[in-house]
Order: structure tokens, then sequence, then C-alpha cells
């Protein structure tokens, strides 16, 4: 199976692959491309990279599972082992499965709602028109904002009453929930949706462009010659050549959706009423604040295991498309 | 001093864990001539009177050097925590006691200062208890608190209310006339949880009786009936419906539109919270006054039927305590931390309640000496229930408080989902 | 801001009046709530806490001049940019040597080893911090320092940038790699020389990304770092301590602190756009 197209569909506009991948190096004479040879200099350029990963990476998210098998305080040696009592704990917390539907709630959303924006946005911004640049510019602004930053506006901005929002929502007469956006259970979760949407629309809409640079502009001439309309172009030509990057995009997005932390723990701490609490936001809690590491270190298994069933299978249905020239 | 967890700007750490477990110890290696000392008052005047002492200290004690370290609150239980896990642990540093602090005698982080600070532990009297295990006192108060209602008088003389509430038809009657007066009644910072809980805490002192509530926390034991009725007069409280707009998901303490703020710039009526109030106020209004000369104060008020003491309070505080690995020096730190010199200044800045007897005359803000006479007079101080029971089960109790205040859970609900924390601690 | 578009394109149909009222709305649904921020910066706390909805009234620049002139701000811009740019260069160096073989070579396993690196994106941060913790302030005694935070966010940042740049790398023509082998360079040579130069679009865009995720980083430095080695982000904490709410100082920090990001990623965005196709075909 081959994952070159995990983004390499952002590099390659292109709907199908015409050219070959990337061969061997030419068989020269030199004595010097030697099998044993190559395999030294792909150690040497691979090496720096994984090592800093193992070390930085694989010991920390190895001890976390080794973790999730005792029961600790974090404190003093480790020598409660419990087996897979913290698992099940987690699993029965009803608490921890609503995290997983919020989740999936967040990765289904964001799709369904960026997707479409952001392919009309890119397309717009792809028109040749004044101000494009700056307007780019600032689409592309929440994107790099720091989610602190963005998090302390946001609940300002969403606070009963007083809140820019509300305010605005009074003035052309329509009522914001009685308890407020992040007080009202049964809405906070849809907010907090929308404001990962202002937050990560500009992702989309960056790789999105990305992807149309590369559309040839023959294919626009010959839909020109045809007669067809802007928007018969963008439907015939640029979306379907955007295939590939959208389905790079979805992933992203989705391995995003299934890790959301950030944007939780500052607007609403997984509230009101567990709401919208997330199996990060789950694990943070138990780990940082109630010092169940046993616990958390379970959660972070399950939330990596689930992440990782749904890459692969996202891998193979859907991007699997992309690349089936390959062996 | 507020307490813990998330302000709205702590993004703390997503916490795993420790490999290494924690054997080994982290004396910074300084020798012993080096003390690192945390604290949490990074503002002033607290930050400049601490940097003060440790010159002082330094002065008196030639070789010896402090590392004083300032923190904002959250960060410092965010590298607390780190530090306790890595066995890198400070010198000196803030305990909050109860169920926490007995964790890390048990890890043998905490130095045992039963001794040293003989002297001192005695002076402070009943307020140690919060911070003893099996009788050994591991960390010295120097700030108590207690809980209630901070109230701002010209609103409630504005709703005609005469007398403060002392019972609880008598707080749901003031709330109506604040309701009738077009005025909020109180003000809650749900989305931190823990002010919340704090209703359930006071309703519990008002309807248990001391012994009940000790043996409660020695035996994490709730069967109690008192428990559950504790829940049920919360019920109540909330199905009258006096709370600010959202506060389910209104801050503690951050900025003009949280509990406190709301509070501070004359927004509602009242908000049940701990000594800090008056700092925390004067810090969100522009006039740095807070509520001025409108501050009030009522304790929480009796329950039908209760067995508790109406005078009895609910409170917690800091304390400082010595890391197991620290130099000898540290201890003579901490006492000097105690002498009546710094706790008296410590008080004429109105950094908190001094724990000192010596020190209560110097507190300048009236508000706050009423409440230090409150506190002197109560028969005993009630830590914060999770506090008392540990990060474990006060979470999981504060997590289910926080159902009960959205609808979403019943009082029983809230001694099982207790209980069931603490019998996994057993 | 420039308005040329990179490869000037022929569109037919005119811009209209709708196209530009789409895009307006979108751009005042995605700058307001900065703004707010901005221009919360210019208010005192009694405003905001009386009229959270007004413009300023009066403009007081006190918050912006406070936060400016206070030495702790510089001291934290210092170790922001510091770090920032370690963990920038550790990544995109890595990066780069790591992308290459498995963009240019063919050898069994290839793409099993480029799996290693996709499943790096499946570990929050969040996951490791404490561990973290422990490995660095103990074990390697980085603690408190630049490359104890720089070299763990390289680590979380190189999966994606590995990822961007091996398509990247995959595009560049074949035939100066034939020609340079020919003339008996050494593949290594051959790297610095040929690929180096000719995926500077690439390792720009890569470079930018991993720059502002330092940049915006906040769990790490605040485990790592203490008083005079702190970051940005952790000093607004400063402004947000337990006594007192400092609204207003906390947007007027915060928004001076995601200037530089801001500028960084916006001016070079066309080139992150160009960088993220790898169109060296020109």
């Amino acid at each position: 199976m081959s994952s070159e197209h995990m983004l390499g569909a952002v590099a390659s506009g292109r709907p199908h692959r015409t050219t070959p991948p990337p061969s061997a190096p030419p068989r020269t004479t030199s004595p010097r491309s030697t099998p044993w040879r190559q395999r030294a200099e792909i150690a040497f350029f691979v090496t720096p990279a994984l090592a800093l990963m193992a070390l930085f990476i694989a010991w920390p998210v190895l001890s976390a599972v080794r973790f999730s098998v005792y029961d600790w305080n974090g404190l003093g040696p480790l020598d409660d082992f419990v087996g897979f009592a913290n698992y099940a704990d987690v699993l029965k917390d009803d608490v921890f499965t609503d995290a997983v539907i919020h989740n999936l709630v967040i990765v289904v959303g964001s799709i369904i709602v960026q997707l479409p924006l952001g392919v009309a946005l890119a397309l717009l911004l792809n028109r040749r028109m004044a101000g494009q640049g700056l307007l780019r510019t600032l689409i592309f602004v929440p994107y790099v904002l720091a989610e602190v930053i963005a998090g302390v506006i946001w609940f300002q901005l969403l606070q009963p009453d007083y809140g820019l929002i509300d305010a605005i929502m009074g003035g052309i007469g329509l009522t914001p929930p009685d308890e407020g956006w992040l007080g009202t259970p049964e809405v906070t979760l849809w907010v907090v949706l929308a404001v990962l949407t202002w937050k990560y629309l500009g992702l989309a809409v960056l790789l999105f462009l990305a992807g149309l640079q590369s559309v040839p502009e023959e294919l626009y001439e010959a839909a020109q010659l045809d007669g067809a309309s802007w928007f018969q172009t963008q439907w015939r030509v640029s979306i379907p050549l955007l295939g590939p990057t959208i389905r790079t995009w979805c992933f992203l997005s989705m391995i995003g959706s299934i890790q959301c932390f950030d944007m939780i723990w500052v607007l609403t701490g997984g509230g009101p009423a567990d709401a919208t609490t997330t199996m990060a936001t789950y694990l943070v809690d138990e780990g940082t604040n109630r010092h169940n590491y046993g616990i958390a270190g379970a959660a972070s298994v399950v939330l990596f295991a689930i992440a990782f069933v749904m890459a692969l299978a996202y891998q193979l249905v859907v991007l699997r498309r992309d690349t089936k020239e390959e062996a | 001093m507020s307490r813990k967890t998330q302000a709205l700007a702590a993004l703390c750490a997503g916490v795993m864990i420790a490999a290494t477990g924690c054997g080994g110890s982290g004396d910074s290696g300084g020798g012993d001539s080096t003390i690192t000392w945390w604290h949490n008052s990074n503002n002033e005047p607290g930050k400049g009177f601490y940097e003060q002492v440790a010159k002082d200290f330094e002065k008196a004690n030639p070789g010896v050097d402090v590392k004083v370290e300032a923190f904002a609150h959250e960060d410092m239980l965010t590298k607390l925590d780190a530090a306790f896990q890595s066995g890198d642990v400070p010198d000196v540093y803030m305990e909050r006691g109860g169920g926490e602090l007995a964790d890390h005698v048990e890890a043998g982080l905490t130095r045992d200062l039963s001794k040293d600070s003989a002297d001192i532990i005695e002076q402070i009297g009943g307020s140690a208890a919060g911070w003893q295990v099996d009788g050994k006192t591991y960390a010295l108060p120097f700030s108590m608190g207690v809980v209630g209602f901070w109230y701002n008088t010209e609103l409630f003389e504005k709703a005609g209310i005469t007398e403060t509430p002392t019972t609880m038809p008598e707080l749901y009657a003031a709330f109506d006339k604040l309701e009738k007066a077009g005025i909020t009644p109180v003000s809650l910072g749900g989305g931190d949880l823990w002010p919340a809980a704090h209703y359930y805490y006071a309703a519990a002192l008002r309807g248990c009786s001391q012994e009940t509530l000790t043996s409660a926390v020695a035996d994490l034991d709730f069967s109690d009936p008192c428990f559950e009725k504790a829940g049920e007069t919360v019920e109540q409280i909330v199905a009258e419906r006096p709370f600010n707009k959202g506060f389910l998901s209104t801050a503690s303490q951050t900025g003009p539109t949280s509990a406190s703020g709301l509070l501070a710039t004359g927004k509602v009526a009242m908000e049940l919270a701990g000594h800090w109030e008056p700092g925390v106020m004067q810090g969100i209004t522009e006039d740095k006054q807070g509520l001025g000369d409108k501050t009030g104060w009522f304790p929480f008020p009796a329950v039908d039927g209760g067995e508790g003491d109406p005078t009895a309070q609910l409170g917690g505080g800091d304390a400082w305590a010595v890391s197991e690995e620290a130099p000898d020096k540290a201890v003579d730190l901490v006492n000097y931390l105690l002498s009546d010199d710094v706790q008296k200044g410590f008080a004429e800045n109105d950094m908190g309640l001094p724990t000192v007897p010596a020190a209560g005359s110097s507190v300048k803000d009236p508000a706050l000496a009423e409440l230090l006479k409150v506190r002197d007079e109560a028969p005993f101080v009630q830590l914060y229930f999770d506090t008392a029971f540990g990060e474990s089960v006060g979470g999981a109790m504060n997590d289910e408080i926080g159902l009960l205040f959205a609808g979403k859970a019943t009082p029983e609900d809230v001694v099982t989902a207790t209980q069931e924390a603490a019998d996994k601690e057993k | 801001m420039s308005e040329v578009s990179l490869k000037p394109r022929r569109r037919n149909g005119s811009t209209n009046i709708v196209v530009y009222l789409v895009a307006l709305v979108a751009v005042a649904l995605t700058v307001g709530p900065v703004l707010y921020g901005a221009l919360g910066g210019f208010r005192t706390n009694g405003q905001i806490a009386e009229r959270p909805t007004a413009l300023p009234d009066p403009w007081v620049v006190d918050n912006y001049a406070g936060v400016l002139s206070g030495a702790p701000f510089w001291t934290y811009a210092l170790n922001s940019t510091v770090i920032a740019v370690i963990t920038t260069v550790v990544t995109v160096v890595f990066g780069v040597m790591a992308a290459y073989p498995l963009a240019r070579y063919r050898f069994r396993g290839r793409e099993a080893l480029f799996m290693v690196f996709v499943l790096g994106l499946l570990f929050p941060a969040a996951v490791a911090v404490i561990p973290l913790f422990i490995l660095i302030s103990r074990d390697l005694g980085l603690g408190n320092t630049w490359w104890g935070v720089a070299l763990p966010q390289a680590a979380f940042s190189l999966p994606l940038t590995v990822v961007i740049l091996r398509p990247f790398l995959m595009a560049l023509p074949r035939e100066l790699e034939e020609a340079a082998l020919i003339d008996g360079a050494s593949r290594i040579g051959l790297f610095w020389r040929i690929i180096l130069p000719l995926s500077t679009p690439g390792l720009v865009t890569v470079a930018v990304l991993a720059f502002v995720t330092s940049w915006n980083a906040y769990i790490l430095p605040l485990l790592l770092l203490q008083g005079e080695m702190r970051t940005l982000p952790l000093g607004v904490a400063d402004f947000s301590t337990e006594h007192s709410a400092d609204t207003a100082g906390v947007l007027a920090f915060t928004t001076i602190a995601m200037i530089p990001a801001l500028v960084l990623f916006l001016a070079l965005q066309r080139r992150i756009v160009s960088g993220l196709q790898g169109a060296v075909k020109g």
C-alpha cells in the first residue's frame, strides 16, 4: 500500500497520475551506487529526524501506554498493576463515551461545513480581481492566530448580554439562548464547531488554492472556447481537478478534529455539564486536575487507536483511488 | 489567594506521565546555601514584599542564597504538579493541604515540620489541622480564609433588604426582592466548577454535624443522609433561578464578565466566594476600589433541620511546606515567613488573612478585618471538600455537582459519584 | 501587499459586485473578532466592563505603551524569537534530509518508513507533556533552556514537514540528478548543490508553518520555562494574575504578541501557496 498521496495530492492537482512514480537512480557504471552505499546514504539522511521523533514523541507516548495498566497518582513508584481495569473504567464512563461522540460530531461537522465554504472561497480568490492579495491575506488571519488568543477573544464575544454577538443579535431582533451561547448545554457544541470553522477555514482555503494553482491553463482556455460560463468552468474543470487535494485536506481535518483540544480547553473547559468534552480534554482533565494518570493513559491509548483506525480506513477506502496505479 | 483550576488562560498541560516513576531526588545541586522558593504573589505589592523578605533573610543568614520564583497561580500549580512527578521539588513551596498533601507525604516528598516549627504550630492553633497527616504537621498555613456571600450593600438597600439572610427562606425572599427591583441576585462562576461546588460544601456544612464531616473526610464514607440532603438544598437554590445569565459557563474571576467582575461592577447583588474576593474585585474595577465601602459580607444561611453549627465556616488557605530534599536552612526560611514581622507585613499589604495572632490587628481592609473575626470565632473551619478529599475524589464530586446545577444529575447522583471515586481510592 | 498573482491567468467572466460582496462578508466574519481584540487594547478595563461592545472612547494607548515599555515584554519576545528560530531550523534541516531519500530513492521499506512519519501526525502533543518534562529537565538537563523547548517542538513539527516536502521533492525534474550523477557528483553533494536550492519554495512553506506553530505554542514553554526564560504566550499570564484580570492589558499584550507570526505568514502567503503545490514545472 502506498501512502505517497497522503499529501502528494496537494502537490499534483492531477486527477490521475500520468507520470510513473520516481524510479531508481539511473544506472550509472559508477561503483558508488552499490546497495550498501545506498543504505548508508539513506541512513545518513533519515536518522536525525527519526532520532528526534523517537526521543521526543515515541518514548513519552510509550510511557503513557505503560501507565495505562497501573493505578497511579503520579507520585512514587509504579507498583499498583491493574491490568485493563483503567480501560474498562474509561469505556464505561458516560463522560468519555459522550466525548467520543462529540469528537465525531466535530469530525463530520468540520468537513460538511468547511468543504463547500473552503472550495467556494478558494475558487473566488483564484479569480483575478483587484485586492486579491489583500483578501487572501485576511482570510488566512485566524489560521495564524494562536488558539489561546482566539479562544480568549471568542469567549469575550460570546458573553451573554455583554458580548458583541448578543448585542448584534438584539439589534436585529433575534433572541440568543436563555443561558447564553456557552452556558446552554444543547447549543454549546455547535458554537464550538462554528468557532473551529472560523479558525480553520483558512487552512482549507490555503490548501485548495495550492491545488488550483496546478490546474493547467489550457483546460480553462478549452472551456472558454466551448463557451462555458465561469460557473460551468468551475464545476467541470476546477472542482474535479481539486479532488486529490480535497481528499488530502479531509484527512488532515479528520486527524485535527479527533485530537481537538486547545480551543475547547480555553473556550468551554469541556462544559457546560460536560457538553463539549472531547477525548483529549477528558484525558488532560483526568491527568492534570485529578491525577488519575492510569485513566488518562488508557484514554490516550483509546484516542490513538480511534485515530489510527480512522486514518487506516480512510487510506484504504478513499485515498487509494489516488494511488491505485502504484504497486 | 484564589483557588485552583482552569482559569481561562490556563491552558495547562496535557499530562501523561513520568516514565521513571519518581525515584530520583532532585536537589538542584546548589549545595546547602541555595534555597528555591516558589510563590504565587506575582503582582504588587506581594511580589516586592516577598523579594524584600528574601533579601532580609539572606542578610540574617550569610552564605544563603534564596532564589524566589513568582508565578501566576495556575502556572504555579501546573509547575508544582510536574515537579512532584519528577521528584525535583522546590525547597519551599505552597501546599493547599488535605488529600493532596497526604499524597505528597505518602510519596515522601514533604518534610515533617512538627518538631522544627513546634512554637509556630502552637501559635497557629486549630488552623493547622488541614495540613496535618497522622498527627504530624507538614506545612504552616500563612493565610486562612472563609467562604460566604459577598454582597453589594447599595443594591440590597435599593431592593429593600434590611437584614442579611440567616435562613434559607430569608435567602429566597431576598432573591425575590432583588428580582422585583430588576437586579440579578447572584453571580456564579460555573465555568470553573469549584464556585458551584462551594454551594454544596456550604449546604453540607450546615446540614451535617461536625463528627459526620470529620469521619467522612477520614473514612471517605458518604452514607450519612445529610450528604444527599445537601444536594437537595442546592437543587432548591438552583430552582429559584437567582443566577446570572449563562452561569454554567461564567468564569470565576477573570475579567469584567466573570462572576467577580459582575459583582464588582454592580451588575449583580451577591456572590458566594472566599476571602480573596475584595482583592479580585479591586483588580477588575478601573478605580481599583472594587465595591469599596459598598462591600458587605454574610455567612451561608442556616439550613432547616440541619445538624451543623451555623457559625462553623467553610474555608481553606495556603501554607508553606518544605520539600524532603531541601537544605535545613529552608526550614528556617519557612519559620521566618511565619514570624510576627513577616505576617504583619503580609497583613498590612492586604495579601490575605494572617494566621499568627499577633498579625491579626495589622489587617487594614475593613472587609477582611471583619472576616478575620468571623474566622477566629468559628468553632471549626471545614477545609473545602475537594481539597480535603484530594483531586481524584474532589474532581469527581465537583463534576457531578456541576451536572446538578445544569439539571442533569440528582442529589443522589452526587453522593454516588463521590462514593464511587472514593472507593477506588481506598 | 502585492496584488500580482504568481501566474497571471485569463479568466472568463469579469469580476462583478456579487463576488466582492461575498468576499467582503467572508473577510468581515474572519477579521472582525481579531479586530475586536486589537481595539479592546485601546480601551480601559472600565470601558470594557461598562460597555463591552462599544468602540474605544476615548482611545487610550496606555495599554499598548505599557506593554511595549515594559522590559519583560522584550525579554519574552527575545525568547519567543530564539526558540522559534531554533525550532524552525532544526525542523527544516532534518525534515528536508528525511524527505529526500523518501522522494528520490527506491528501496524496500520506503513506504513503511514514510508511514512512520505519517503516524507521527496522529499524536497530539498534549499526550506527552509530562514524560517530556521529566526527560528534558532531569535526564537531559535542558530544563529552562531554549533548546529544551525547541527540540521537542521540532520533533512534533517533523511529521507534517516530511509529509509536505516529500511530494514536493518528487516533483523535481529527474534529468538534473541524472546529469549530475553522470558528472560524477555524489548523492550527498547532489543534495546540497541541486536539490536544496531547487526546493526553496517548499522549504519556505514548512519553515513558516514551523515558525508560526512555535510562536503560538503554550504547553511546553509553560512547563519548561521559568522567570527570565519565558515566552510571550506565558507573558500573557502575567497580565491575568490571580487577583486582577486586566482584560484590556491582556488584549493589548496578545495583539502585540500575534503580530510577528501574522506578518511573517501573510507576507509570505503567496510563496506558501506555491510551496504547497510544489510547482517547479512553471
